[in-house]
C-alpha cells in the first residue's frame, strides 16, 4: 500500500524537488504546507502517514508544528529536512518528536531511506 | 588585538564557513567542483563597502538573513545575475534566463543553505547557537541590496566583510558570501576560539 | 560635463553645470536641492533616520538630522540663498520586506525623517518617487533642475 506524504517547506523549489523524489518512490504527497501553521491544519484534514518538516519558516516554524502535530497525534511520523544542522536544533526537534533529522542539502536517496526506515 | 590578527582571524572563519557553503553548492548541483578564492576580509570605511563587491548599478541577486542565538549579526550572499541565471538552469532545469517565481525561489533555497551551512559550521566550532531567520531575496541594482542589508544591520563607521568568491569548471559562476557580526559577539567568538582579548 | 557620483553618507554640490548622480539607493534617501536662480544644486545620500552617539566620526550626510543641515550649508557656501532652496527625494524601498521586523521598514523612516527635517527648515519638496521594493537610481542635472529618477527595467522619470 503506497504511504501518503505531506511536505513542509517555506521553498516552493524546495517543495517541487521533495515531491519528485518521493513520487518517484513510490510514495504519495497529499498535501504541501508553507509554514508550521499551515502543517498543523493540513495535517489535522489529511493525516498523512508521514510527514516532511522544515524548521525555519514564518508565521510557525517547524519545532512548534512538530510539537502541535505530536499533541494531536502521539504517532505522528515526522522527519525533519532542514538546513539549519546545529546540536541544540536537532536535539531539540528529536525531543519534540521526531523521528530523523535531514541536513541540507542531501541525496534522494537518503530521503528516501529514511522515510523507508520510519514507515515500517 | 591588533587590525590585522583581526583580519587573519575573520579569513580564518572564512575559509571555514565557506569551505562547508561551498561543499553544500557542490551537492546542490550534483557534484560540481568548486575552486575557492582565498577567502578574503576587509574591515572597510562604510562609504567603500558598496563598491568593494562590485559596480553598484550591476543588477545582482541578493539573499540575506538575519543571524540570532548566542551569535548575532546579519549575512548575504549576493550573485551577478548571469551567475544566479546558470544557478537557476542547474538548479531547475530552466534555461528561459527568466527571473520567474521558480528561479526566485531555488535562489531563495539556495542562498538559505548556503548561509546556514556556514553558520553551522561556525557552530560547530564555537559551540554557541546561531540560527538563520527566514531569508529575503531580492534581485536589483548591487548598491540598493548592499545598502539594504547595511541599514538592516545599523553598521555604524565600519563594516567588517567577509568576502568569498568561487568558480566551477566550465561555468563561470560568482557570488559573496557577506558576513556581518555584531560587534560583541563577534567578540566572543575571538575569546572562545582562544584569541583573547579585542 | 563633469559627472559625480554621491555614495551612502556623501554630500556633494555644483554650480551651473555638472551632473550628481547616486545609484543603488535602496531604503537610502537620495536628496537633493537647487536654488534655481543662482542655479546651485546640492545632492546628499542618507542613510538612516538618526544620528547616533556611538557614531561620532560619521559623515554628517549619513544620517537626515545632520544630514539635511549639511547640505543647507554646502548650497550656501555656493551662493544659494536658503528661502530659495527646493527639493527632491527618491528611494526608501524596502527590498527585503519579509524581514521587516518593526511596524516601520528603514526605508520608510527615513522617507519620514527626510520630510521632517526639510520642513523644519522650512523647505518645500516639489518631487519625490519614493517606497516600493526596487532600488533607484538619481540623477540631478544642475544647469536646469531636472532630476530624472531610473529603475532597473524601467523608463527613467523625471520628478
Amino acid at each position: 500500500m503506497a504511504k501518503t506524504v505531506m511536505i513542509t517547506d517555506d521553498t516552493a523549489f524546495m517543495r517541487m524537488t521533495l515531491k519528485n523524489v518521493i513520487e518517484k518512490n513510490g510514495y504519495t504527497v497529499v498535501a504541501e504546507a508553507a509554514d508550521g501553521e499551515e502543517a498543523v491544519a493540513l495535517y489535522k484534514e489529511f493525516k498523512p502517514d508521514m510527514v516532511t518538516m522544515d524548521i525555519t519558516m514564518p508565521k510557525m516554524d517547524g519545532i512548534t508544528a512538530i510539537k502541535e502535530i505530536m499533541k494531536f497525534d502521539p504517532t505522528a511520523k515526522i522527519i525533519v529536512c532542514s538546513a539549519m544542522g546545529q546540536k541544540p536544533m536537532v536535539i531539540e526537534a528529536l525531543s519534540a518528536g521526531a523521528k530523523d533529522f535531514l541536513v541540507k542539502p542531501f541525496d534522494a536517496e537518503r530521503v528516501v531511506e529514511s522515510l523507508r526506515k520510519i514507515s515500517s | 588585538m591588533s587590525s590585522e590578527a583581526k583580519l587573519d582571524f575573520l579569513k580564518e572563519l572564512a575559509n571555514i564557513g565557506t569551505g562547508h557553503a561551498t561543499t553544500a553548492l557542490s551537492q546542490m548541483l550534483g557534484g560540481r567542483l568548486f575552486q575557492l578564492v582565498v577567502p578574503d576580509a576587509q574591515m572597510l570605511p562604510f562609504s567603500e563597502a558598496a563598491e568593494y563587491i562590485g559596480g553598484l548599478e550591476q543588477l545582482v541577486a541578493g539573499i540575506f538573513i538575519v543571524v540570532s542565538g548566542d551569535v548575532g549579526g546579519h549575512m548575504a550572499f549576493l550573485i551577478p545575475f548571469d551567475s544566479a541565471m546558470v544557478l537557476v538552469k542547474l538548479l531547475t532545469g530552466d534555461d528561459s534566463g527568466e527571473m520567474n517565481e521558480l528561479a526566485l525561489s531555488a535562489l531563495q533555497e539556495l542562498g538559505n543553505i548556503m548561509i546556514t551551512s556556514y553558520l553551522n559550521a561556525l557552530s560547530k566550532m564555537t559551540d554557541f547557537l546561531m540560527a538563520p531567520s527566514v531569508p529575503g531575496v531580492a534581485v536589483d541594482m548591487a548598491g540598493a541590496v548592499w545598502e539594504s542589508v547595511l541599514a538592516g544591520a545599523e553598521v555604524t563607521n565600519e563594516v567588517t566583510v567577509i568576502r568569498t568568491e568561487f568558480f566551477a569548471d566550465g561555468e563561470s559562476i560568482e557570488g559573496n558570501i557577506i558576513f556581518l557580526p555584531d560587534d560583541d559577539d563577534f567578540k566572543k567568538i575571538a575569546r572562545v576560539l582562544g584569541l583573547g582579548e579585542m | 560635463m563633469t559627472e559625480v557620483f554621491v555614495n551612502m553618507g556623501e554630500i556633494s554640490a555644483f554650480k551651473t553645470q555638472g551632473i550628481l548622480t547616486t545609484v543603488g539607493l535602496g531604503s537610502c534617501i537620495g536628496v537633493t536641492l537647487y536654488d534655481a536662480v543662482e542655479k546651485v544644486g546640492v545632492m546628499g545620500h542618507i542613510f538612516l533616520p538618526r544620528s547616533r552617539p556611538k557614531d561620532k566620526d560619521a559623515l554628517p550626510g549619513k544620517y537626515a538630522d545632520t544630514g539635511i543641515p549639511a547640505m543647507i550649508e554646502e548650497a550656501v557656501k555656493l551662493g544659494a540663498r536658503k528661502s530659495r532652496l527646493k527639493a527632491k527625494m527618491a528611494g526608501g524601498a524596502n527590498l527585503f520586506p519579509n524581514l521587516t521586523t518593526n511596524s516601520t521598514s528603514i526605508g520608510q523612516q527615513n522617507i519620514e525623517a527626510v520630510a521632517e527635517n526639510l520642513k523644519k527648515h522650512g523647505i518645500a519638496i516639489i518631487g519625490k518617487d519614493v517606497a516600493g521594493g526596487h532600488g533607484r537610481k538619481m540623477r540631478f542635472f544642475v544647469e536646469t533642475g531636472v532630476v530624472t529618477v531610473t529603475a532597473i527595467g524601467k523608463e527613467a522619470v523625471e520628478i
